[in-house]
């Protein structure tokens, strides 16, 4: 039988930091995903990096990625894309504002560096930005980076070490004795192994319950929008009217937002990905918030599914039973915080523990939620209408 | 939401041919057509490839429009059967309810003129969305006047705006000597007609007569570059070809020309079904991916149906309109049974006077072609060449998956790393290769390069052309700036409700 100290089950940004990380320390890692290196959510989101002041819980956590991200290239042998210029967070409404006020309290009280910037220094930041704003927050330790090219940098890097990819091959079991899974089941044939980690994204819950453990998650759908490259170009990432983003390096402005959908996956087909005509109020948005590009094309939309735990963020855990079992879901947080995810779970898998905190992203804080949680909160596939 | 009973995309000879069928039954039809397109939009080789030969005459909106009804004899048929013709609008997006996404009332499209979109939703739709140029690199051909020949056409036909004078044709099928035909008609001198093939591939009396009005052919000869001056083509250098396809020394000739025309294929136009998830299938004698349709042209979508180019093109629908024509009348049969408008006994009537013009006579396999013609202008021209010109991806580029030039990345354990590395982990995947290297990711989405990017790949993987996926395809289609997508009719409730991102209080579609 193939065997690997670490099975990890899912090619995204938190499965593939994590076994990069469990490979430099040296361990037999190997990934198993049903499609391709960072096909899913990881691949597809905004690319934004920043230190989560709007979830408290997570800031030591990226806080730790934003300054593992400065040197990620190098580490990785691989390009990210990634730019460290800064992300500014613009308010157009009142209500923004008290919003934005209130994260700087947070930022502040954490020890982050933030700066509250005038419209008139905005206009500078972002050339062709709404006159209309209020003011912003700038946080000069935020970023953006190319989700596909950081994907690929994770796996050739993980390869770099000796670790092993295993892509298109479904996972379709995990064998348990006692408490341990001793294996995991895929249609590349059994992978034995020490410890498993299950990064499966928006299958987490269903990768789980293979081994009899409940991980309350729901799927959902977001569309995001890319425009042709477009000048002059702003370095700095852009959360404002709704929407969030940036600009890349080739000159793209890249931005989402909007509502999302709540779908059902399965764990041997990759759902599809529809855009709806949402992407023409994101449009709207766009060039309400940047006037100045009003005439960008847009060339591109597309979705990507994220899977979101009841309280909207990560669960990271080391589970009691199956003991050799390590629960990674990020709530859609995955991206930003991924370097730091990596070093989380390597270090739970090392030594069981790990000096960065996360207190409150354990899978005891939803022992409450039964099978009907989604139900119960809304949280299910609308019906179908036609 | 404004509903149609039939809406037919595309207003070609299929399009008014099924628009015509349906209105006559009784059918309310909406035909739409984006030409006249704004030049905004031509200059971005997308969704014609026009290289920049157009005139400036395209910026005369009115006299473009009087231009297209003029030269499409079908418009005025249609609109006196009562088709409702809206022409100078595109659809740049379809959508339709699945397992991920539910909450539409209907199906919709996605439309727009030069100013602003909107949807309308229908009840049975016709995509007669033709098909567009194949794109094959050769250097310089990002340089203005390299063209292909439906941008030719629309250039020469719609608008009488084709920009050129000398022009290089590429290609003796019916497509390069019906391309050098309409241009000697409009008084364009035509330099050179080249195939890499060792003789005419297309209508020999046709090819007769070019020759007899003193058109140069020049077969088993290849394109080694097209040489320009301030971003424009001056000259074209062929050189003749062996059985190997390689270059023959000594045999290099210089023809000066300022538009090289490629002609040697067509793709068909199939976003808008590939949207809607009709299935398609890999035919290499049609184009390529083309929907799976029964004999009245219904696609594996309900109430979807497809008809002309869009539904698999070979190069004898050229000089054979009749092909086109009876697609669109079947399929506007069908649309017209499936409403009501035609009992089964008049429906079986008709496609039986129909099924017999419709079938494909045998084409043949237009990747052997197209894969003799690549390798040609590789031998040729050498391997720092953009493939795809958007994003200037050479083809060293692509089958080294090297990162973007801008990023001037460097580092020893990156260059060990190419499609060979890649290949092994995985079956190659074209919009993998594109997120790595960017081929396919620039303003015309691929519509240029896709076609020689999956050969390239599957040839430097050693994989079988058939087993390549499509690119994907997605909304919009065409390239709308941010103030025409614009949602001018967006709801207060999505106003008010619109998340920036997963919260509490976040709103759902419902």
């Amino acid at each position: 039988m193939d065997r690997a100290d670490i099975v990890v089950i899912g090619a995204g940004v938190s499965g593939l930091s994590s076994a990069y990380f469990l490979a430099r320390a040296g361990r037999d890692v190997v990934v198993v995903d049903k499609g391709i290196v960072g096909g899913e959510a990881s691949g597809r989101n905004g690319g934004m990096v920043s230190e989560r002041v709007d979830e408290p819980l997570l800031i030591p956590m990226a806080v730790e990625a934003t300054e593992m991200w400065a040197t990620l290239d190098e580490e990785l042998g691989h390009p990210t894309e990634f730019v460290q210029e800064g992300r500014l967070q613009v308010a157009v409404t009142e209500k923004d504002m008290g919003d934005l006020l209130a994260e700087r309290d947070v930022a502040l009280g954490h020890g982050i560096d933030v700066q509250l910037v005038e419209p008139t220094e905005i206009r500078d930041l972002i050339p062709g930005i709404t006159e209309r704003t209020l003011g912003g927050l700038f946080f000069p330790n935020g970023g953006h980076a190319n989700t596909q090219l950081t994907v690929q940098a994770y796996a050739w890097a993980l390869q770099d070490l000796g670790g092993r990819l295993y892509q298109n091959t479904t996972v379709t079991g995990l064998r348990i004795v006692d408490d341990r899974v001793t294996s995991v089941e895929t249609t590349a044939g059994d992978i034995a192994a020490d410890v498993v980690v299950g990064a499966a994204g928006p299958q987490t819950g269903l990768m789980a319950q293979l081994a009899g453990v409940h991980v309350p998650v729901a799927p959902a759908r977001v569309e995001i929008m890319a425009t042709a490259h477009v000048e002059p170009r702003f370095p700095i990432a852009l959360v404002g009217n709704g929407l969030y983003g940036h600009q890349a390096v080739r000159g793209n402005l890249i931005f989402g937002g909007g509502a999302h959908e709540w779908i059902d996956v399965d764990l041997t087909t990759s759902p599809g990905k529809p855009n709806t005509p949402l992407i023409r109020n994101i449009a709207r948005r766009l060039a309400e918030l940047l006037p100045g590009a009003a005439d960008a094309p847009v060339v591109r939309s597309w979705a990507g599914v994220v899977e979101q735990a009841p309280d909207y963020r990560p669960i990271i855990d080391i589970l009691d039973y199956p003991s050799n079992y390590v629960v990674v879901t990020a709530s859609a947080h995955g991206f930003g915080i991924s370097p730091a995810t990596g070093k989380v779970v390597s270090d739970l898998v090392l030594f069981g523990e790990t000096n960065i905190d996360i207190s409150g992203l354990g899978l005891n804080r939803f022992a409450d939620y039964g099978p009907d949680w989604r139900e119960k909160r809304g949280w299910t596939p609308a019906p179908l209408r036609y | 939401m404004e509903s149609r009973s039939l809406v037919v995309v595309g207003a070609g000879i299929a399009g008014t041919a099924a628009a015509i069928e349906a209105a006559r039954a009784g059918v309310q039809v909406t035909l739409f057509d984006e030409n006249p397109i704004p030049e905004s939009m031509a200059a971005l080789n997308a969704p014609q490839f026009f290289g920049q030969r157009f005139n400036a005459v395209l910026h005369d909106r009115a006299l473009m429009l009087e231009r297209v009804v003029h030269a499409n004899e079908g418009l005025a048929e249609a609109e006196e059967a009562g088709v409702d013709v809206q022409l100078g609008t595109c659809v740049w997006g379809a959508f339709r309810n699945s397992d991920t996404s539910r909450v539409l009332d209907g199906p919709q499209l996605g439309l727009a003129n030069r100013d602003r979109s909107w949807l309308i939703m229908y009840d049975r739709l016709i995509v007669a969305a033709g098909a567009r140029d194949l794109g094959l690199a050769f250097a310089g051909w990002n340089l203005a006047g390299a063209m292909g020949a439906n941008g030719a056409h629309a250039l020469m036909r719609h608008y009488q705006a084709l920009a050129s004078r000398r022009m290089v044709v590429l290609g003796t099928g019916n497509l390069g000597l019906n391309t050098a035909r309409m241009a000697l008609d409009r008084g364009i001198e035509v330099a050179a007609i080249v195939d890499v093939s060792d003789s005419v591939r297309g209508d020999r009396a046709l090819s007769a007569a070019l020759q007899d009005m003193g058109v140069r052919l020049y077969t088993s000869h290849t394109v080694r570059e097209a040489v320009g001056r301030d971003g424009e083509i001056e000259s074209v250098r062929l050189v003749e070809i062996d059985d190997n396809s390689e270059p023959v020394a000594g045999t290099e000739k210089e023809i000066s020309a300022d538009t090289v025309c490629l002609a040697i294929g067509l793709v068909p136009n199939v976003e808008l079904l590939s949207l809607l998830g009709c299935d398609v299938g890999f035919k290499p004698e049609l184009g390529g991916y083309v929907p799976v349709h029964d004999d009245c042209m219904r696609t594996s979508v309900r109430d979807v149906h497809v008809a002309g180019d869009a539904a698999g093109f070979h190069d004898g629908m050229v000089l054979n309109t009749e092909i086109a024509r009876s697609q669109g009348r079947l399929a506007g049969v069908a649309a017209a049974e499936s409403l009501g408008a035609f009992d089964t006994a008049e429906a079986t009537a008709r496609r039986r006077e129909l099924t017999g013009t419709a079938i494909n006579s045998k084409p043949t396999d237009a990747y052997a072609n197209w894969t003799r013609w690549l390798r040609a202008l590789r031998n040729a021209g050498g391997s720092d060449v953009p493939v795809c010109p958007c994003e200037e991806v050479t083809r060293e580029d692509l089958i080294g998956l090297r990162p973007p030039r801008f990023l001037k990345w460097e580092s020893e354990r990156r260059d060990g790393r190419s499609l060979g590395t890649l290949a092994p982990d995985a079956r190659v995947n074209p919009d993998q290769v594109k997120r790595l290297t960017r081929a396919g990711m620039g303003h015309c989405q691929g519509r240029l390069c896709r076609e020689q990017v999956a050969l390239l790949l599957a040839e430097a993987s050693g994989s079988d052309i058939a087993d390549m996926p499509l690119m994907s395809y997605r909304p919009p289609v065409r390239p709308l700036p941010l103030r025409v997508l614009w949602s001018h009719d967006e709801s207060e409730q999505v106003r008010r409700e619109w998340a920036k991102w997963f919260s509490p209080t976040s709103p759902v579609l419902e």
